[in-house]
C-alpha cells in the first residue's frame, strides 16, 4: 500500500505539487476503492491530479468528459451499426443459419466500447477520470450512481460484463450546478483551493526548469494579491505558469511595470478584469520595481531593453 | 481531552455531532468509511488523521470550511474560530526574506482587501445557521446596524390550481431556443436512420416507418429574488407564493431571499410547490431587516452568477426599491444581471398603490437595467404579466 508521503513525493517528481491533505484523500481512494470528487476554482489542478495518479500508479487513463446533452450510451458502448450491416450483406450468401450470425453480428468485433466500459475491462485498474460531471445532466448523474456502485453492465444482446477490478475514479466539478447529495455521498470529497504562496512558487519550479527564484516568487505573490482582489475570472495556476512563460519568453527575470502591462493578457481574461486592476493601481503598485514617471504614453517604459539585457546609458 | 475512552466510540460521537450541529450529512456509511481509514492512517498525527476524516466525512464546500473548527471543538474543546484571516495563518508570507516596500505592501493589499472583503461577506451572505456565533469578534462590530433584525420566519402554503396555471403561462412564454441535443420525436427535421432500422425489425427488415428526430426545446431558467425587508410587509410573503407557484410550474427555478444578507431557499419553495406547508428555517439577516438590494445582489453575484446566469436565465426580482445601500453598487449589480441574462422582472408592491413614481433613488438606478415592470397582487395579475413578458431585444 502506497502511503501519503510516498504519493506527495512521486506527484511532485512528475511536477505536480500535492500537499498533505491532498496526499492523503488520494492514498484514501486508494485504500478505500472510493471515488474522488475534487472540487474547486478554475485553473487549480483538478483534471491534472488524475492524470499524474495514472502516471504514478503506471495504469492507463480513461477519461469521460461531460457535456450538455451526454447520454448513456455515449458513455457505456454503441454498437457499430454500419459494420453491422455492412457485414450482413457481406455474409448472406455464406449459408450460415441464423442463430450462429446473430451471435457473430452482436459479437465484440461490433462493440463500441465507450469510457465507462473500457474503464471496467482492463487487465489492471485505470485511472477513469469522469471531467466536470457537473455539466453532464441529472439524469445522467443518476446513471453514473448506477455504475458506480455496482462496476457492471448488462448488455442485453452479450450478457453482464462485470469489472474485473474496480478503476480508480477522479470525479472533478467546476460548480457549474449543484451535484445530487446522493453522488456527493457516494464520493470522498476534497476541496482543491488556489495553492499558498510557497506551493505556487514550488509549483512554478517545478513545471518551469530554469525559472529564476526572483521571478517565481514574484509571480507567487502578484497571483495572491490578484485573488484578493474583487475579479469576475481570477487566475489559476495555469495562468502563473502561462505568465511566467511569458516572461521568460520576453527575457525578463522580475516584475516591473512594463513587463507587467505587456503580458496582463496572460493573468487577466476579461476586460472589466483589467479594469478592476487600473482601478486599483495601489495594489500591485509596491511589488513593481519601476517608477511611473519612466513609463511612456501608453505604459512602456522608456528604459526598456527590448529583451536583450540592461540597457547601459552612459 | 477526548470525550469517550474508545476510537470508535469518539468517531461515532464526532459524526453525530457534526449531523446535528452544522448539518453534515454523515450516515453509517460514512462512519464506517471513516472507521476504516483510521486503521490505514497512522493515528499519532492529527493532522493526517484530520486529513483523512475530512474528505470521508464533508460533501461540500462548506462542510469543508465547517469541519475544521468542529474538528477542535470535539477533541480540544477549542473555541470556534472558523473565520479567521486565511492569509494571517499563512507564514510564509511573513518569513519569506524579501525588501520591506515589498512586504509592507502585501500587508497593505491585505487589510484593503483580505479581510475587509471576508467580513463585508459573512455579513451579507448568511451561509448557514449558527454563522452568527462563529465570526471573529472585530466583524460583530460591523455586524451591527440599527436596521437589522429578525421576525419570526413566514410560513409557505402550496399553491392552489389558479396560480399553477397562471404560473405555467408564464413559464411557457419564456420557452428559450432549441438545445443543440437531437432527440427522437414522431415530427422531427431530421432522418434517423439507427432508429428505422431497428423499427424495420417488424416489417422483416423493410424500412416501412421513418422516424424522426428533433431538437428540444430548452427550457428557461428562473432566478427568483425576493426582498424580504421590513418594508416590503406582507409583500415578501405574496412574492415567495409567487415563486412557490412558478416553481411548481418548471423544476428549474432558484429562489433566494435577501434583506442585509441573501440567502438561498429555494428547496423550503421547491417543497411548498410540491404541495407541503413549508415554514422556512431561520433566515437570520436575510429577512425582516433593512434593504440592501445592491450588496445582496453583487454578493449573489460574486457566488453563484456562472451557475445561475446564462442566456436562458429570467430573472425575477421582487423588491419595493426602497436601497439603503449605495447606488453605485446596485447599479454594476444590476448591469452584470442585465448583461448575463435574458430578461429581468421587477416585481414592485408600491406598483399596486395610486400615484406612485418610481423615482426612488434604489428605482431610478436600477430602471434602465430592467426589461419588465410589474407587480403582481392576483391569479389576473399575473396572467396580465405572463401575457407582457418578454425577452429583451
Amino acid at each position: 500500500m502506497i502511503d501519503a508521503s510516498a504519493i506527495r513525493s512521486r506527484f511532485a517528481e512528475r511536477g505536480f505539487i500535492a500537499n498533505e491533505a491532498f496526499a492523503t484523500a488520494l492514498q484514501l481512494v486508494l485504500a478505500l476503492d472510493k471515488p474522488l470528487l475534487v472540487e474547486g476554482p478554475a485553473g487549480v489542478g483538478k483534471t491534472e491530479s488524475a492524470k499524474v495518479l495514472a502516471d504514478v500508479l503506471g495504469t492507463r487513463l480513461i477519461r469521460l468528459q461531460c457535456y450538455e446533452g451526454l447520454d448513456s450510451l455515449t458513455a457505456l458502448y454503441e454498437w457499430n451499426y454500419p459494420r453491422q450491416m455492412l457485414h450482413i450483406r457481406l455474409t448472406e450468401a455464406s449459408g450460415a443459419d441464423l442463430p450462429s450470425r446473430e451471435a457473430e453480428i452482436f459479437g465484440e468485433a461490433f462493440l463500441l466500447k465507450r469510457p465507462l466500459l473500457e474503464a471496467i475491462t482492463q487487465d489492471r485498474p485505470p485511472v477513469l477520470l469522469i471531467d466536470e460531471v457537473d455539466r453532464a445532466d441529472e439524469p445522467f448523474e443518476a446513471f453514473l450512481l448506477e455504475v458506480l456502485a455496482e462496476w457492471q453492465v448488462t448488455i442485453p444482446e452479450l450478457g453482464t460484463i462485470r469489472a474485473r477490478h474496480a478503476p480508480h475514479v477522479v470525479l472533478t466539478s467546476n460548480r457549474t450546478r449543484e451535484l445530487s447529495d446522493a453522488l456527493r455521498r457516494r464520493c470522498l470529497f476534497f476541496w482543491l483551493p488556489y495553492p499558498s504562496l510557497s506551493e505556487e512558487i514550488a509549483i512554478l519550479h517545478a513545471r518551469i526548469p530554469g525559472l529564476a527564484d526572483r521571478l517565481a516568487a514574484e509571480i507567487a505573490r502578484a497571483m495572491k494579491i490578484f485573488r484578493t482582489l474583487p475579479l469576475q475570472k481570477a487566475p489559476g495556476v495555469a495562468e502563473s505558469l502561462d505568465w511566467a512563460r511569458a516572461l521568460m519568453t520576453l527575457h525578463r527575470d522580475h516584475l516591473d511595470a512594463a513587463a507587467v502591462a505587456q503580458t496582463l493578457g496572460c493573468v487577466l481574461k476579461v476586460h472589466e478584469d483589467q479594469r478592476t486592476l487600473d482601478s486599483h493601481p495601489e495594489a500591485l503598485g509596491p511589488l513593481l520595481d519601476t517608477a511611473p514617471e519612466t513609463l511612456a504614453p501608453g505604459g512602456h517604459s522608456l528604459e526598456t531593453d527590448f529583451g536583450l539585457g540592461t540597457v547601459d546609458r552612459r | 481531552m477526548f470525550p469517550y475512552s474508545t476510537l470508535p466510540e469518539n468517531l461515532a460521537a464526532f459524526c453525530d455531532r457534526l449531523r446535528r450541529e452544522h448539518g453534515f450529512r454523515v450516515g453509517p456509511r460514512e462512519l464506517a468509511d471513516a472507521a476504516r481509514a483510521l486503521t490505514i492512517v497512522p493515528l499519532a498525527d492529527e493532522r493526517v488523521v484530520r486529513d483523512a476524516l475530512r474528505p470521508i466525512l464533508s460533501h461540500t464546500q462548506a462542510d469543508v470550511l465547517a469541519f475544521d473548527a468542529a474538528f477542535d471543538r470535539f477533541f480540544h474543546a477549542r473555541p470556534f474560530n472558523d473565520h479567521a484571516d486565511p492569509l494571517q495563518q499563512d507564514p510564509e508570507l511573513l518569513s519569506v526574506p524579501a525588501r520591506s516596500a515589498l512586504h509592507d505592501a502585501e500587508l497593505d493589499a491585505r487589510s484593503r482587501f483580505g479581510p475587509t472583503q471576508h467580513v463585508a461577506d459573512a455579513h451579507v451572505y448568511a451561509t448557514d445557521a449558527g454563522t452568527a456565533d462563529d465570526l471573529e469578534p472585530g466583524a460583530v462590530r460591523l455586524r451591527y446596524s440599527p436596521l437589522e433584525g429578525e421576525a419570526p420566519t413566514p410560513v409557505l402554503d402550496p399553491p392552489d390550481e389558479e396560480w399553477r396555471t397562471a404560473a405555467r403561462a408564464l413559464v411557457n412564454r419564456f420557452e428559450a431556443g432549441l438545445s443543440r441535443r437531437w432527440r427522437p420525436s414522431p415530427r422531427g427535421q431530421r432522418f434517423d436512420l439507427r432508429r428505422t432500422l431497428r423499427g424495420s425489425l417488424h416489417t422483416s427488415g423493410e424500412p416501412v416507418l421513418p422516424r424522426w428526430r428533433a431538437r428540444r426545446r430548452r427550457r428557461a431558467r428562473f432566478v427568483i429574488v425576493v426582498d424580504g425587508s421590513r418594508s416590503m410587509g406582507e409583500s415578501s410573503i405574496a412574492a415567495l407564493q409567487i415563486a412557490s407557484a412558478i416553481a411548481s410550474a418548471t423544476g428549474n427555478v432558484e429562489v433566494f431571499t435577501f434583506s442585509t444578507a441573501i440567502r438561498r431557499v429555494t428547496p423550503e419553495v421547491l417543497r411548498a410547490a410540491a404541495g407541503a406547508r413549508v415554514r422556512l428555517p431561520a433566515l437570520q439577516h436575510a429577512w425582516g431587516g433593512g434593504t440592501s438590494i445592491g450588496a445582496s445582489l453583487k454578493n449573489l453575484l460574486q457566488r453563484s452568477a456562472d451557475r445561475l446566469l446564462g442566456r436562458d436565465s429570467v430573472v425575477i426580482l421582487a423588491s419595493d426599491g426602497l436601497e439603503a445601500g449605495d447606488s453605485a453598487v446596485l447599479r454594476d449589480a444590476m448591469s452584470r444581471l442585465h448583461r448575463r441574462s435574458a430578461s429581468i422582472i421587477w416585481l414592485n408592491p408600491l406598483l399596486g398603490s395610486s400615484g406612485y413614481e418610481p423615482v426612488a433613488q434604489g428605482m431610478r438606478v436600477a430602471r434602465p437595467f430592467v426589461t419588465t415592470f410589474a407587480w403582481v397582487g392576483d391569479v389576473a395579475s399575473l396572467l396580465q404579466l405572463a401575457r407582457t413578458a418578454g425577452v429583451r431585444a
